[in-house]
């Protein structure tokens, strides 16, 4: 097959048509989008389509090899599950935003060069920001304008660093980078990357934002922008030895903020800090099998974390809020959503079964085989935290645990929701116990059996006795209503100063130069102005009238020849050819 | 509704399920002990039952660390930045 229909084309084209429709067919058409997108992935042949030239700069839309079909894979099932969870929302803009969005990280995944990667990353930042403005309150907009910003902030780091790398290579090829060969353009490139894959010190836009989103909304953020980050990492940062380190920090990082957060989708959002972390760790140990590990663990995280962000989501629909500290006892309400929560948390957490196990345990693994115990350790720890928050605390104060004084009136969920659940769920199991099916999409071929004593062993014993201490120590973990620190407090903080600044110093400086201005200023404009006037009515109204008074007078001499008299012309006709004669001869 | 039977039939049962959790508990650690160990480099495959005093040790620092900090100094009114 030498053509190939790109899969974003569906959603930028369906984006735009989307409004034309109404009622059922609408809703039949916001499915029938991503049906196709995975139609044309599943058809699509390794090789390199859509090849153009402009500006002198040679482009490629398409490169399709084992690498981008993996992410390519998830991206257009997610897509599917997130339009089917979405499907009740009436305002056009919601699904739009989410199919541009969806289009435009397929658009980055497939890109062959910087400058097609780099369009495509700007469309996703401001595509997906109106999920967030979708929530449509006071902090969601405020949460979506920083979200923004510092994406811009991203995009222009990754900017710097693509022009830098063109000056120095020619090139805007974007292919696998040697670290020994990496300098500034690389390093810049690497920083714009790290931003969207939420890497430390560049993640606090995450926990700020995704918490804030629409019900529906957190549910496509949460799958995009990260792994496309990941794909983007994997695609050109394999064996950067900051990127295991810094991954490896994240893991831990994201579950310790879990353990003290109370909102569910800023628990969640911080595990999406951490689960991130092991795919950055995947390829920044960078052998085959941890680049493995990171995809495999990129197409697993996208469905269960989706999965919860759905469960989170229901709950917060239902109920009105996501605060563990003002939930409890939801069971007997909701218990298709627990069901449903409970399989997207033991996957996370890597039980045997569920799709965690056959995915996070290749990088850990990985991590071992390479020697590297200390990392492996590390995160064998945030399999811990993983476990403790996600699946435990949440599902605990959630779904057991206190009912507040005033019960809550909850039901379960829209059918569209339960079905997008119960279909995720079941995509988590599926995983979970033929690892084949997923194992045949990555990359590299490479031979991993999850299902081995010595895994299951220290598997089964880092959950089991985790699930001991949460028993032991429940009251310790009980939710506080609070807001933790992190570090988005330097810029928010930082642009409070500034406005304080901008009020002490900017401000009044401004009024004085424009009081200067009116005294000092305005007065010489008029002196000036006075001085032109006088020059120009004396000098050069004098030369222009002057010339006009001639011309006048002139004028008036010509009228008096100009009698309407035919003898009087031709008299003065002949009166002058004769005294014209006179001078020639 | 069938589901909601099954989680308070559960619920209702909960000593006999901690009894069963408890038993699981020694009987993962026990099926550590037979774990055969023949390509065992590290100390983490070394040392019998490391995941579960890992697990132990880990949970519970995880916990005092992070509620710790977050005491110490994270930890903030909800209406902190206005």
């Amino acid at each position: 097959m030498d053509s190939w229909i790109h899969p974003a084309l569906f959603f930028f084209v369906g984006a735009l048509l989307l409004p034309l429709l109404r009622g059922k067919a609408k809703k039949g058409f916001i499915l029938l989008i991503p049906v196709a997108a995975i139609v044309s992935v599943a058809f699509a042949r390794y090789g390199v389509y859509g090849a153009y030239h402009f500006l002198g700069v040679e482009g490629v839309f398409g490169r399709v090899d084992k690498l981008s079909m993996v992410f390519a894979w998830v991206f257009v099932i997610m897509a599917f599950l997130g339009a089917l969870y979405a499907l009740h929302r009436e305002e056009d803009g919601h699904h739009m935003a989410g199919f541009f969005y969806v289009g435009s990280a397929l658009g980055a995944l497939f890109a062959g060069d910087y400058l097609t990667l780099f369009i495509f990353w700007e469309i996703m930042a401001f595509s997906s920001v109106f999920l967030i403005w979708y929530r449509k309150e006071k902090k969601s907009i405020e949460a979506g304008f920083r979200y923004l910003m510092f994406h811009v902030f991203g995009g222009l780091l990754f900017f710097a660093g693509m022009m830098l790398y063109y000056h120095k290579t020619g090139s805007f090829a974007f292919n696998s980078i040697l670290p020994a060969n990496a300098s500034w353009p690389e390093y810049l490139i690497l920083a714009g990357f790290a931003l969207n894959a939420a890497v430390l010190p560049l993640h606090a836009w995450l926990p700020d934002a995704y918490p804030e989103a629409s019900v529906e909304g957190a549910v496509f953020l949460c799958a995009f922008t990260t792994k496309t980050a990941v794909y983007v990492l994997a695609r050109g940062f394999t064996g950067f030895e900051i990127l295991a380190i810094m991954g490896t920090a994240m893991t831990v990082f994201g579950v310790c903020y879990a353990v003290i957060e109370n909102d569910i989708r800023r628990v969640l959002a911080y595990h999406i800090i951490s689960q991130v972390g092991y795919m950055v760790a995947g390829v920044g140990i960078g052998t085959a099998m941890a680049v493995n590990g990171a995809a495999a663990h990129a197409f697993a995280h996208i469905l269960y974390k989706a999965l919860l962000f759905m469960g989170a989501g229901s709950v917060l629909y239902m109920t009105g809020t996501a605060k563990l500290s003002r939930l409890g006892g939801l069971y007997k309400y909701m218990p298709l959503t627990m069901i449903f929560y409970i399989v997207g948390a033991v996957s996370i957490s890597g039980f045997p079964l569920f799709s965690g196990f056959v995915s996070k345990s290749m990088i850990v693994s990985a991590a071992h085989h390479e020697g590297r115990i200390w990392l492996m350790s590390w995160l064998n720890l945030a399999g811990i935290g993983t476990f403790l928050s996600v699946g435990l605390k949440v599902t605990y104060f959630t779904f057991f645990g206190k009912e507040p004084a005033e019960p809550l009136q909850a039901k379960e969920p829209p059918l569209n929701m339960l079905w997008a659940m119960g279909l995720t769920a079941l995509l988590c199991l599926i995983i979970g116990v033929f690892p084949q099916t997923l194992y045949v999409l990555l990359p590299f071929p490479v031979e991993y059996h999850p299902y081995n004593l010595a895994h299951l062993s220290e598997s089964m014993q880092i959950l089991a006795f985790t699930g001991l201490v949460f028993y032991l120590m429940v009251k310790k973990l009980s939710p506080e209503v609070k807001l933790n620190l992190d570090v988005d407090y330097f810029y928010r903080k930082g642009t409070l100063l500034f406005m304080k600044f901008d009020e002490k110093v900017i401000a009044p400086f401004d009024t004085l130069w424009g009081e200067l201005y009116r005294t000092l200023g305005l007065r010489a404009l008029f002196k000036n102005a006075e001085l032109s006037y006088f020059f120009d009515q004396r000098a050069i109204d004098g030369v222009v009238d002057g010339t006009a008074y001639s011309v006048m007078s002139f004028g008036s001499v010509v009228k008096k020849m100009q009698t309407g008299k035919i003898q009087t012309y031709i008299g003065l006709s002949l009166f002058l050819f004769f005294a014209i004669l006179w001078l020639v001869l | 509704m069938n589901v909601l039977k099954i989680i308070e039939y559960l619920i209702a049962k909960a000593a006999p399920l901690k009894t069963a959790f408890f038993v699981f508990l020694g009987a993962l650690v026990l099926f550590d002990l037979f774990l055969p160990r023949d390509n065992a480099h590290y100390i983490v495959d070394k040392v019998y039952a490391f995941w579960t005093l890992f697990a132990l040790a880990g949970c519970f620092l995880l916990i005092k660390i992070s509620k710790g900090i977050a005491h110490l100094f994270l930890s903030k009114d909800e209406d902190y930045y206005g």
